[in-house]
């Protein structure tokens, strides 16, 4: 894992004693709300319907067991003893104290974490790959480059106050596991055809009110030249972005405004003006972040592993859990192990202090002291020895971690809604625990197989909804919760948006109508036909009949 | 005209309160009801000035039914800040297996 050194150390500790001066400026009455707001939006800190909101930067959705100890020790003494994992690979605790604010953030601090960035009109948190460094499919791994684009963006000068917000998404793998078609910026890397490594650019991905997938601006782009490419983006989009329509200032806009052939002129015409500066990477420095994420030491282990495959036999539960929530590991005899967040009737993405402990001790003893975020909202114990896996399931059931649903219909993804934000027109948690119960009591999970469903509160589309395979938005109707359905959106590599499929579902219909679509794809799918796979050959008529029909 | 009582954040916690007699309360129940434009108005600037002096975040209006016992909301987003998130969190049972 990165180790912060000195620099990023003393930048935390400045950041803290700043932002303590300024909260008892703001309770003393020497700021005004409306000097603070920005200042306090530069925290983290949000004011939401019950309380204050802090969201904490998790980078590259990258964990210590550490750091999750002492996000259990926040949630437990400045919350009500929970944390919420969000689709940006952050956490946002949601009962804090303005007073106590600057304290939270000298507790983070002592662990090299801070709540910088991760609101107001700034370049937010980079995301990545969760299975950054051990995916078996992995070209390189994103965490370099990811590393390398946080220490460039943080507290940069030129982007400090930039139209809109901004966000990064890089995936080191053949298969895109971080929504990156979705972001501001996506980088895929790649190999050219002497193998040098360097990344496909992505320019103008974003959900909310007006989504659009990200378009390639440069099918290659040297490694060396990461940081200027990125600063000649940004300048282009610093310089042209709408700031006179907060709905049309993010770079999607600008980049559907140009078309993609003028903006990536503008992009290259100003990027051939600073791409020999400063901001060439030399190989040596790449090799000293590089360095930093060499893997742990691992034994030589055979395979297969006698242990684990008679526990597999032995144990049916153990058999799903291993079948639905492991990934293949870089190395042998190790696995990459989901924990799921997503126990059915729980809330997505919600985790106690007492969990967070237990779970940050067996990072510690299992997975070399380290644990990914999803942006699905779950969590990675990355270097498990499969002799191991037993053991960890054990010990994951009794703290409701083990649901084997990761991919699943019941692994859904929801945002706070309107039982937290005070931006949401209605709740999302709820519907997605009907959900999760109902497809439950189908028992029918795994045969339904793959099934993305995100559920957002509002247009602004904190849950994804235009990516899920069954997307939910929330409306309100002259004060009725209303959901509207979209299907056939995909986050992967082969990204598409979700179409609306027509008019909305009351909050008392709307489950009844997600198992309607899910009878209709079961009804028609070919054998081992995903439902995405399903959708595609179909179209959206079957299933509009089905959701219809009785209207 | 409907009844309507002020509500906001408080400054140092952000808890939602309501504006009574005796100042600001997480009590709704305990909220200064204005039944006319005139009330409402006087009202708001009162909980206005109460920001200005730093008790309180961005007061503002919100309507209520009187239902005899109690006052009740009339939106759902006020009914979730009165009576908290609808959904009980951060503790989890034992996982239930799906089938």
């Amino acid at each position: 894992m990165y180790r912060y050194d000195e620099w990023d150390q003393r930048l935390v500790d400045e950041r803290v004693a700043q932002f303590r001066d300024q909260v008892a400026r703001r309770l003393s009455g020497e700021l005004s709300e409306e000097e603070f707001k920005p200042l306090r939006l530069l925290n983290g800190l949000y004011l939401q319907l019950h309380s204050y909101m802090l969201r904490v930067a998790i980078p590259y959705g990258v964990l210590s067991s550490r750091q999750l100890e002492a996000l259990a020790h926040i949630a437990r003494h400045y919350d009500r003893g929970y944390g919420h994992f969000t689709t940006r690979q952050n956490i946002q605790f949601h009962w804090v104290r303005l007073e106590e604010t600057p304290d939270i953030l000298a507790e983070l601090a002592k662990v090299g974490m801070h709540a910088i960035q991760t609101s107001g009109n700034s370049l937010r948190n980079t995301t990545a790959d969760q299975y950054a460094g051990v995916a078996a499919d992995e070209i390189a791994d994103p965490r370099v480059y990811a590393e390398l684009i946080r220490q460039w963006s943080t507290l940069h000068p030129e982007f400090s106050f930039l139209p809109r917000k901004f966000k990064i998404a890089v995936s080191g793998a053949a298969r895109d596991r971080a929504a990156v078609k979705t972001h501001d910026i996506g980088l895929y890397v790649r190999r050219d055809q002497a193998g040098e490594l360097g990344f496909e650019v992505l320019v103008g991905g974003g959900q909310g009110r007006t989504p659009m997938l990200a378009k390639t601006v440069r099918k290659f782009l040297p490694e060396a030249d990461l940081l200027s490419y990125l600063e000649a983006i940004l300048r282009v989009y610093n310089e042209l972005g709408r700031r006179d329509n907060l709905f049309k200032a993010r770079i999607k806009i600008l980049v559907h405004e140009l078309g993609l052939e003028k903006f990536t002129e503008l992009v290259e015409a100003e990027w051939a003006a600073i791409s020999t500066g400063a901001l060439r990477l030399p190989r040596d420095e790449i090799a000293r972040i590089r360095a930093q994420f060499a893997p742990p030491p691992y034994e030589a282990i055979a395979i297969p592993v006698a242990s684990l495959e008679a526990a597999r036999r032995k144990d049916p539960a153990f058999a799903r859990w291993l079948r639905h929530n492991t990934a293949a590991h870089a190395r042998p005899g190790y696995a990459i192990v989901n924990v799921s967040l997503k126990a059915v009737g729980e809330v997505p993405g919600d985790i106690g202090a007492d969990a967070m402990e237990a779970l940050a001790g067996l990072a510690e003893r299992l997975s070399f002291g380290e644990l990914r975020v999803t942006h699905e909202q779950n969590l990675v114990l990355p270097h498990v020895k499969a002799s191991e896996l037993y053991a960890l399931w054990q010990a994951l059931v009794p703290l409701g971690l083990a649901s084997a649903n990761v991919g699943l219909a019941s692994d859904i993804i929801a945002c706070p809604g309107l039982d937290y934000c005070s931006l949401a027109n209605a709740r999302s948690i709820p519907v997605a625990q009907r959900i999760a119960e109902r497809v439950a009591a189908l028992g029918r999970e795994e045969e339904i197989g793959e099934l993305r469903i995100k559920i957002s509160g509002c247009i602004n589309a904190c849950g994804h909804h235009h990516v899920g395979h069954i997307g939910l938005l929330g409306v309100d109707k002259q004060g009725e919760e209303f959901y509207q359905m979209t299907l056939g959106g995909h986050a992967e590599e082969d990204a598409s948006l979700g179409a609306i499929i027509g008019p909305a579902f009351s909050s008392a219909d709307v489950v009844d109508a997600v198992e309607r679509v899910i009878a209709t794809y079961l009804g028609l799918r070919h054998p081992g036909e995903r439902f995405i796979e399903a959708y595609r050959r179909l179209g959206p008529e079957p299933f509009k009949e089905r959701l219809y029909a009785a209207h | 005209m409907s009844l309507e009582i002020v509500t906001a954040n408080r400054l140092r916690d952000g808890r939602a309160v309501y504006l009574g007699e005796s100042g600001w309360s997480e009590n709704l129940q305990a909220a200064q009801v204005a039944g006319s434009a005139a009330a409402a108005k006087a009202l708001l600037a009162a909980a206005e000035a109460n920001a200005a002096a730093n008790a309180v975040v961005a007061p503002y209006l919100i309507e209520v039914a009187d239902e005899g016992d109690r006052l009740v909301p009339q939106r759902l987003r006020e009914r979730i800040r009165e009576q908290g998130p609808t959904v009980a969190a951060g503790a989890r049972p034992p996982v239930r297996e799906v089938a």
